[in-house]
């Protein structure tokens, strides 16, 4: 009995944070979701790491090559995991490729082995990778781990969809982080001041809302100029991905404060002498803020959706950089799919990402309402 | 069924399965309307006084699981278990709305904003007296005239937003009585109202009652409105009832510590005494695993321990037709069910006692 | 007493008969008189938009015929930019662009710029009208939008009210399961998908694509079953995200107003479960949806541009990809504005149904 009178206090004197933490754990697909998402973005940040070779590393040889067979048993006994090198049979006739096993010489697969040069972070050098083939014992020969197969360059699939998910994750999220702020901005000024400045603001939200989305993005991405840095190629794109999403913020904060501008805590807190813009952020955003970041949640799927869109129309992100849109380049042609249905695979990562997004946005909407 | 009665409710169960365990708002409710006869259910909100009234229509929420019985009188037709008909079937719904008619507790929202006032009335008029839609207009007219809805005719083709609060209530009124019910369910029917309106629709109420020999089931927390309203009054407490009786004698004598509490916390007019507004400490807690006790035990300042945390007392008489739940309540019949519920957990416990011995050899 | 009849059926007529009312033909002519401003913004946003490309159009315009072996004098420069009305101040391009591109279709010095160099690459896409190339497309562009707008609510609104009245069943997990998947997948994904799926199990990969018969002659009676047969993919997937979100919404609408107090009210004066179901939840659910039919426009617009290239349709998104690959910007703002307006359209008898779907919009005056 006593115990349930303290949950109960603990439920009355939780702060909404708390609350909404405690029905998200109740919300079983959205911790999924989180965990989902949790494990891409680890995989982004050490991206390099994962990865056996590097964006650029290529190998002819492997040119279109099918995702290697990892053995553990080689002439009857466990060697642990291996691969065999392939050799390139080409039919004289047809002009037909074929891959063949080379089953003469195993290759072990080595965890921590050195590569390729990356940057951690952006800064420390370093070459580890979490596993591969390594130098040496080569025969001669040099066998390749494509997890995933490999492009028509020969580059490693399996490293590009981890290295290409640092542009196609991080993109989305930081575009959602420009477009609260700007929403955020926007909103307040549109709604603490209303009049002729909210009705410009309200037109101007409305019509973008109007103009097709893909559509505006590929309009504005084309005003990119040719041969910019991948730097700021990223930057505009995630301007570019912001342009409409704040809208959609702007919206709701515009909302809250019209609705909570007049109430009693905001009167009494302005006739206490607190300045406009401490009002706004002290007292009214942290009454929204949940709110809002359900909002930023929920327009992330689309924002991913449109970066790998624009990408894969070579509007967007170009090589030397890369993203999941990128790599999906070419898929184009049903001949290619039909050859090597392996080139697919960053389809798998979009769609996983574009849902557990949602529905972790779903499970922290459920859990913005914590009274309910 | 005794036929001076309309409505008998007995052993009224519901259950709520969650997810942490079974909810159960109403266990074991009994009680009996006469015919004519305005009988009040008063409690806190979430004792499960609106269960109870909603499970007399057979309206619960589809979770909600209802055992017991509850008996309507037919007029035509003999007594009939209105628990045992299909919720969704032909034969309840040919009485609700027409033998059993219910308001609710907020006007505003109790109508579906996208249909005029007037075609949701007289739909209750067309499923159950008449197939003429003219006909059916003209009763739900000369029915909105006589609850004082003014200029009824126009009235009639307004939609819900047009209408204010008291408006509203006064429409919704029309509707639950345009087919003359026998029963008038008034769930917390001016809690939504300002003051000087709810006066107006009580008001309303008895007098419609006058015309008829309607009963009216009135779910209330307001003391101040069962006093005005009602014959009987029954106390509801944590799914039960834990005082029933007589409106004058429950006012003049109540028993139950939660009445005696009710009571203290209504303010009164006139009195001098400047104090603080009684109030009962705590919440009323979660139906939820209840075990053995008074449901009031953990609030009640005339608990006794060791028997009030370990047996739940049950209805008796303690004077004619007034009947009370509890131990601590000094008058014969509860003394007599104190002394009865010691010697059984005294034997319980001595059970408990020697199994413990047998364990230990 | 008048007459009037109580059935929902006739209600319909009674509101008819409202649209007479003076506070409705205020709010539509309130609401018709919005539309201009809207558009107007519009186009100032894409023109900003079209203007934002670094150098103007003449600049980009000589470096492209420089790159081909093009002498070009500063003098013609000068020539080109004076007749664009480069030189002018941005007002007064806007105003240039809104009365030769937006308003006429043509330019006459950017077609002289055309004509006068054919051996410009991009010169032979589209030499024509700027609206010419609109008009080529936009038939199709808009009988199949409207097309798949329509299945998309035929599909979802029944399946929605199962999904909804039949909560926690068997089948609405399986609708649930089926829409999130179906509004996660990116549009042109699925259409890539399906042209494997289509590929494996049919063999045949040339989905979409018209054939010369089509093309020239356009849909008729006698390429009618081709055509359909072309489209079936097309359909799926352009309808399929929306149909997706429209269950999800309408669903979770159905949901919402079975929750409300009046269906409790309804039920209490012995109203049926279906009549509860479609008399009043149905009714107030579907405003939403009625709501966001220009949304929903915006969106089948949105998504068809990507994934009409993929499936090689001769619709729109393509030309408008093509146009700002060789950026045409002239050609790629007109198309913008071409489906913004038509999603605005969509937004204003949206706007006009509902005030006639919801007495509460026609007496606030629209001010939602």
């Amino acid at each position: 009995m006593a115990r349930r009178i303290k949950t109960q206090d603990d439920y009355y004197l939780a702060s909404q944070w708390q609350l909404m933490l405690r029905k998200l754990k109740k919300h079983r697909l959205a911790q999924i979701s989180f965990f989902v998402l949790a494990v891409l973005y680890i995989g982004a940040i050490f991206g390099d790491f994962i990865a056996p070779y590097g964006l650029e590393e290529f190998d002819a040889v492997y040119k279109d090559c099918a995702p290697t067979q990892v053995h553990y048993v080689f002439e009857g006994k466990n060697v642990g995991p291996y691969v065999f090198a392939i050799t390139k049979h080409i039919d004289k006739k047809t002009f037909k490729i074929t891959y063949e096993d080379d089953t003469t010489q195993y290759y072990p697969i080595k965890f921590f082995v050195h590569g390729t040069h990356y940057k951690v972070l952006g800064f420390i050098d370093c070459d580890w990778h979490l596993f591969g083939l390594g130098e040496g014992s080569n025969g001669g020969k040099d066998a390749k781990i494509f997890l995933f197969g490999a492009d028509n360059l020969g580059r490693d699939l399996f490293s590009r969809i981890l290295i290409g998910s640092q542009v196609s994750l991080s993109m989305p999220f930081v575009s959602a982080i420009i477009s609260l702020f700007l929403g955020v901005i926007i909103g307040a000024v549109s709604g603490y001041f209303g009049g002729a400045i909210d009705m410009v603001i309200q037109r101007i939200i409305e019509v973008l809302g109007a103009i097709p989305q893909i559509p505006l993005w590929m309009a504005l991405s084309a005003a990119i100029p040719p041969g910019v840095s991948t730097i700021r190629l990223y930057f505009y794109m995630t301007i570019i991905l912001s342009f409409i999403n704040w809208t959609g913020m702007a919206r709701i904060v515009r909302g809250k404060f019209l609705s909570s501008k007049n109430d009693d805590y905001v009167m009494a807190a302005r006739l206490a002498g607190v300045s406009t813009w401490s009002i706004i952020w002290k007292h009214l955003v942290p009454g929204f803020m949940s709110y809002l970041i359900v909002s930023v949640t929920r327009s992330i799927p689309s924002s991913v959706v449109g970066e790998t869109s624009m990408s894969y129309l070579g509007l967007g992100i170009r090589s030397p950089a890369t993203s999941w849109g990128v790599l999906l380049q070419e898929c184009s042609s049903i001949a290619v799919i039909a050859q090597h249905p392996n080139k697919l695979i960053p389809i798998i990562f979009v769609t996983i990402t574009v849902m557990a997004f949602n529905f972790f946005g779903d499970g922290l909407r459920d859990a913005a309402d914590p009274y309910k | 069924m005794d036929d001076s009665l309309i409505l008998q409710i007995k052993d009224l169960r519901v259950e709520i399965p969650m997810p942490e365990g079974t909810l159960t708002p109403v266990r074991g409710v009994n009680f009996e309307m006469r015919k004519g006869e305005t009988v009040g259910l008063v409690g806190e909100s979430g004792c499960g006084k609106s269960l109870t009234c909603k499970a007399v229509l057979g309206i619960n929420d589809k979770k909600c699981k209802v055992y017991g019985e509850i008996n309507y009188n037919h007029p035509t037709d003999g007594a009939q278990n209105l628990l045992a008909m299909n919720p969704r079937g032909k034969q309840i719904r040919s009485i609700r709305g027409k033998e059993i008619s219910m308001i609710f507790q907020e006007p505003m929202v109790a109508f579906s904003p996208l249909y005029t006032i007037g075609n949701q009335i007289s739909e209750a008029a067309l499923l159950h007296i008449t197939k003429n839609r003219q006909e059916a207009k003209e009763l739900s007219i000369a029915m909105m005239k006589k609850v004082g809805i003014a200029n009824a005719e126009k009235r009639y083709n307004q939609y819900p937003h047009e209408f204010s609060g008291g408006m509203l209530q006064r429409a919704m009124i029309t509707m639950a009585l345009v087919c003359h019910p026998k029963i008038l369910i008034a769930d917390e029917p001016t809690t939504a109202l300002d003051v000087t309106i709810q006066a107006q629709i009580l008001e309303l109420m008895k007098e419609m009652q006058k015309d008829s020999d309607m009963g009216i089931l009135f779910i209330t927390h307001d003391l101040g409105v069962v006093a005005r309203m009602c014959d009987r009054v029954n106390v509801m407490y944590l799914g039960k009832i834990v005082e029933s009786g007589p409106a004058a004698t429950i006012y003049a004598d109540p028993e139950h510590p939660y009445t005696n509490g009710l009571m203290h916390s209504v303010h009164k007019i006139g009195s001098r005494k400047k104090e603080r507004l009684f109030s009962i400490e705590g919440t009323v807690p979660l139906a939820m695993n209840l075990k053995t006790a008074c449901g009031f035990y953990e609030r009640c300042d005339h608990r006794i321990e060791g028997l009030c945390d370990q047996a739940d007392p049950e209805l008796v008489e303690v004077a004619p037709d007034h009947k009370v739940a509890c131990f601590a309540c000094d008058n014969e019949a509860c003394r007599a069910m104190r002394a009865k519920a010691e010697a059984m957990l005294k034997a319980q416990g001595q059970q408990g006692a020697s199994k413990e011995e047998k364990r230990h050899e | 007493m008048e007459n009037k009849s109580l059935s929902p059926k006739k209600s319909i007529f009674s509101s008819v008969a409202d649209f007479f009312r003076q506070d409705l033909i205020r709010y539509i002519i309130n609401r018709i008189l919005l539309f201009f401003p809207t558009i107007l913004l519009i186009s100032i946003i894409i023109f900003f938009v079209i203007q934002l490309p670094p150098g103007d159009y003449v600049s980009t315009a000589i470096a492209k015929l420089q790159q081909e072996g093009e002498e070009v004098s500063a003098e013609t420069a000068q020539e080109m930019r004076e007749s664009y009305g480069l030189d002018q101040p941005v007002i007064v391009q806007y105003g240039l662009w809104v009365k030769d591109i937006i308003w006429t279709g043509s330019n006459t010095t950017y077609y002289r710029l055309y004509n006068s160099h054919h051996n410009w690459k991009y010169s032979f896409s589209y030499q024509t009208n700027v609206w010419n190339v609109i008009g080529k497309y936009l038939p199709m562009t808009v009988t199949i939008t409207l097309f798949t707008m329509l299945l998309q609510y035929l599909i979802a609104i029944p399946v929605a009210v199962y999904s909804a009245t039949h909560q926690y069943s068997v089948g609405d997990y399986a609708i649930s399961i089926l829409t999130f998947t179906g509004s996660a997948i990116p549009g042109f994904i699925f259409a890539i998908l399906c042209m494997y799926l289509s590929f494996l199990w049919t063999g045949n990969a040339n989905v979409g694509m018209f054939t010369q018969d089509m093309l020239l002659n356009g849909i008729n009676w006698g390429n009618l079953g081709e055509f359909m047969k072309r489209m079936t993919i097309p359909f799926i997937v352009f309808g399929f995200a929306g149909t997706c979100g429209t269950i999800r919404s309408v669903r979770a609408q159905m949901l919402d107003e079975i929750s409300q107090q009046y269906t409790l009210t309804a039920r209490a004066k012995g109203v049926s479960e279906r009549k509860i179901i479609w008399k009043y939840c149905f009714r107030a659910a579907i405003n939403p949806t009625v709501t966001g039919l220009g949304t929903s426009l915006s969106h089948l617009f949105s998504g068809s541009t990507v994934t009409a290239m993929v499936l090689n349709l001769s619709i729109l998104g393509p030309v408008l990809f093509h146009a700002l690959q060789y950026q045409d910007m002239y050609l790629a703002g007109a198309i913008v504005m071409v489906q913004a307006i038509l999603v605005e359209v969509g937004v204003l008898l949206a706007d006009i149904g509902i005030a006639f779907l919801d007495p509460r919009i026609r007496y606030s005056g629209g001010s939602r």
